[in-house]
């Protein structure tokens, strides 16, 4: 490499680098369509992977059987998956083909295969990215709201998963080679008009089942627990279904959720050999790069917005961060992931 | 009323509940005494210095059994008195009449326990609703915990805290100006003093995990110590399987109070002896075998009538 006065081979713009370079090669665990439900849950808990990419093996032209990616099975789709058998007795017309398909399985007795509810919350469908997409492409696809896509090799086969965290990590690490990043994180949160949004919440006495149903219903992956004068006591989030999972006849769905909250943070805490704090949050005159530290550092998706009082007034999520860094490059995303109007509502 | 602090004593070295009003009273005595002190204290060796001791309370009595019973020992607590094990309410009780029957014997320092948020998740809450029926108590400490003191210095040389150091905290003189009676925030100094840990692998401070605080490397400690003349850093708030953990030669220990920590942890637990003339040696334990022959009759919640001593 031959190095001239004033010529660096070091890149200063973000958007053209390789998205598929911020990943190794990683083995990944994948799941088979005809799976039941049941053991694909147990499989994202067993191997403490939140998404698997879930594939139907289909006969090629040329004969041979070749694996063809269907979608994604997360925890958003284990919730929807157990609030819709939970409604099945109350189930009526409404609902497209494919979740009347499952219902009327489950009820059946009949074992509902992953490769049917592996886009039951019409959150996460199958998204894949080739090996020269670049980090701006990629960080548009994050900014409408999904979370992770599989990186294709030139021969088709999945080289791993790159997350919304792991773009967020290369960008804060690296915001001194990029300029433009750099002035971002310096701003607080309400520069950014950032940090007030709808707030879904639930109350600590009512049921796990309810703070399920509000994730599903308004499309988000946490709900904040409020106790008293409605100060925020903790969060469920929805890789929290886990711990549901885990539980005996999924009894824990009827714990309130303080209850739910307390044990995964008591478990947690003794695994970890230290306690966190039940709530990660900042301010609006928080800088960008301060939350975005906080969630790197504590592994979170989201930190909520409080005011001085501890009362939640917003949530800052890794797809809002997205958002910003897109923004500043001029590019604003469409097509988001949030709303819920186009489909059936699993309310209890 | 007067308080009988000799027998409220009997009472909880008997493990018995005192009545609610005879907390109120206590924790309002607790408060006047608390305020007068600074948010650095002062004191002389020798003393004995205990760390997280989460409501095992007969793990706190074989501390006195192997440390000697107060006041014929001085008593130096980091703090996380209350949560996770079953009888937070007794050994904070415990703690708070020993404070005021022998003030210049017993330090308390506040932990990031010692708080409204952590304890309604972590178990106080929960004891003090079973115990009492109602929350009232649980406010009684929660109201007290805000005057706990922040740290201590052991003879101008032995910096003791319940978490680590702040990035804003460079002399002990900024420590003394915070205003500490209020709840613990999330940022900030006090939050860092509580929340923060120590980290072999680092050099200087980084984003803390916990959500809290930061973790700090050698060349902070280093630093601070050096800046505030000091020889060595004392804290607690993170769970040793030997019971202690000595690091950055020898410049900063954790002292880990609450054996078989969560009654499952199998780990050992230690005081730390501070003598007259500086040496530090860690006492290591095991829990106390009452845990055994006690503990298994209280997982199931209490339905019979609880007695109240007054």
């Amino acid at each position: 490499m031959t190095h001239r006065e004033g010529v660096t081979t070091v890149s200063h713009d973000w958007t053209l680098i390789k998205a598929s370079s911020l990943i190794d090669d990683q083995v990944i665990i994948e799941i088979d369509g005809n799976t039941p439900v049941e053991q694909a849950c147990h499989h994202l808990v067993k191997n403490n992977i939140s998404s698997a990419p879930v594939f139907n093996m289909s006969t090629s032209p040329h004969g041979n059987t070749v694996k063809k990616y269907c979608g994604m099975f997360d925890a958003g789709d284990v919730i929807a998956y157990i609030l819709l058998v939970l409604k099945s007795s109350s189930v009526n017309d409404t609902g497209s083909l494919e979740i009347q398909e499952i219902v009327q399985r489950a009820m059946n007795g009949k074992q509902v295969p992953v490769s049917l509810a592996s886009d039951l919350s019409q959150r996460n469908p199958f998204y894949s990215i080739m090996h020269e997409t670049t980090l701006l492409s990629a960080v548009e696809i994050f900014a409408c709201g999904t979370h992770r896509v599989c990186v294709l090799k030139p021969d088709g086969t999945i080289k791993g998963i790159l997350s919304q965290s792991t773009v967020v990590k290369y960008l804060y690490e690296h915001r001194r080679q990029f300029p433009e990043i750099d002035d971002l994180l310096n701003r607080t949160v309400r520069q950014l008009s950032l940090g007030e949004s709808a707030v879904i919440s639930v109350n600590a006495d009512s049921p796990v089942l309810e703070a399920l149903s509000q994730m599903s219903e308004h499309g988000v992956s946490s709900v904040a627990v409020l106790g008293h004068m409605g100060v925020i006591l903790g969060n469920i989030s929805m890789t929290d279904v886990k711990y549901v999972l885990k539980s005996v006849h999924h009894r824990l769905l009827w714990e309130t959720c303080i209850q739910f909250v307390s044990l995964i943070r008591t478990q947690q805490g003794i695994e970890d050999g230290q306690d966190r704090l039940p709530v990660f949050d900042v301010r609006l005159e928080t800088t960008l790069g301060f939350a975005i530290a906080k969630l790197l550092a504590t592994r979170a998706h989201r930190v909520w917005v409080t005011d001085e009082r501890d009362r939640p007034i917003g949530v800052l999520s890794l797809t809002d961060i997205m958002v910003a860094v897109a923004g500043q490059v001029g590019v604003t995303p469409t097509g988001t992931r949030r709303s819920s109007v186009s489909r059936p509502a699993f309310a209890i | 009323m007067t308080l009988d602090l000799d027998t409220c004593l009997e009472h909880l070295y008997e493990k018995k509940l005192l009545a609610e009003c005879v907390l109120k009273e206590i924790c309002e005595k607790a408060k006047e005494l608390l305020l007068r002190e600074s948010n650095v204290m002062h004191i002389q060796a020798p003393v004995t210095v205990v760390g997280d001791i989460h409501g095992q309370y007969y793990d706190l009595i074989e501390i006195f059994r192997i440390g000697g019973y107060c006041p014929d020992t001085n008593y130096l607590f980091l703090g996380d008195y209350v949560d996770r094990g079953l009888y937070s309410i007794e050994t904070i009780a415990l703690l708070t009449c020993l404070k005021l029957r022998y003030p210049d014997r017993v330090q308390l320092i506040r932990g990031n326990h010692e708080s409204r948020a952590i304890t309604q998740t972590y178990g106080f809450y929960a004891e003090c609703m079973r115990k009492y029926g109602s929350a009232q108590v649980w406010h009684y400490f929660t109201d007290m915990f805000d005057f706990l003191t922040l740290s201590v210095v052991i003879d101008n040389s032995i910096f003791c805290v319940h978490g680590g150091l702040s990035p804003t905290i460079h002399v002990l003189d900024q420590i003394k100006i915070i205003d500490r009676f209020r709840e613990i925030p999330h940022e900030g100094a006090m939050a860092d003093l509580v929340w923060s840990d120590p980290d072999p692998d680092k050099d200087d401070f980084a984003i803390s995990a916990r959500g809290a605080g930061y973790t700090f490397g050698k060349l902070v400690v280093d630093k601070f110590l050096h800046q505030n003349q000091m020889s060595h850093i004392l804290r607690a708030h993170q769970l040793c399987n030997a019971g202690y953990l000595v690091l950055f030669e020898d410049k900063l220990s954790t002292v880990w109070s609450a054996p078989n920590y969560c009654y499952r942890c199998g780990n050992k637990a230690s005081i730390l002896e501070v003598g007259g003339n500086g040496e530090r040696f860690f006492n290591v334990f095991d829990a106390a075998p009452e845990n055994d022959e006690k503990n298994s009759q209280v997982a199931v919640p209490m339905d019979h009538q609880i007695d109240y001593f007054l």
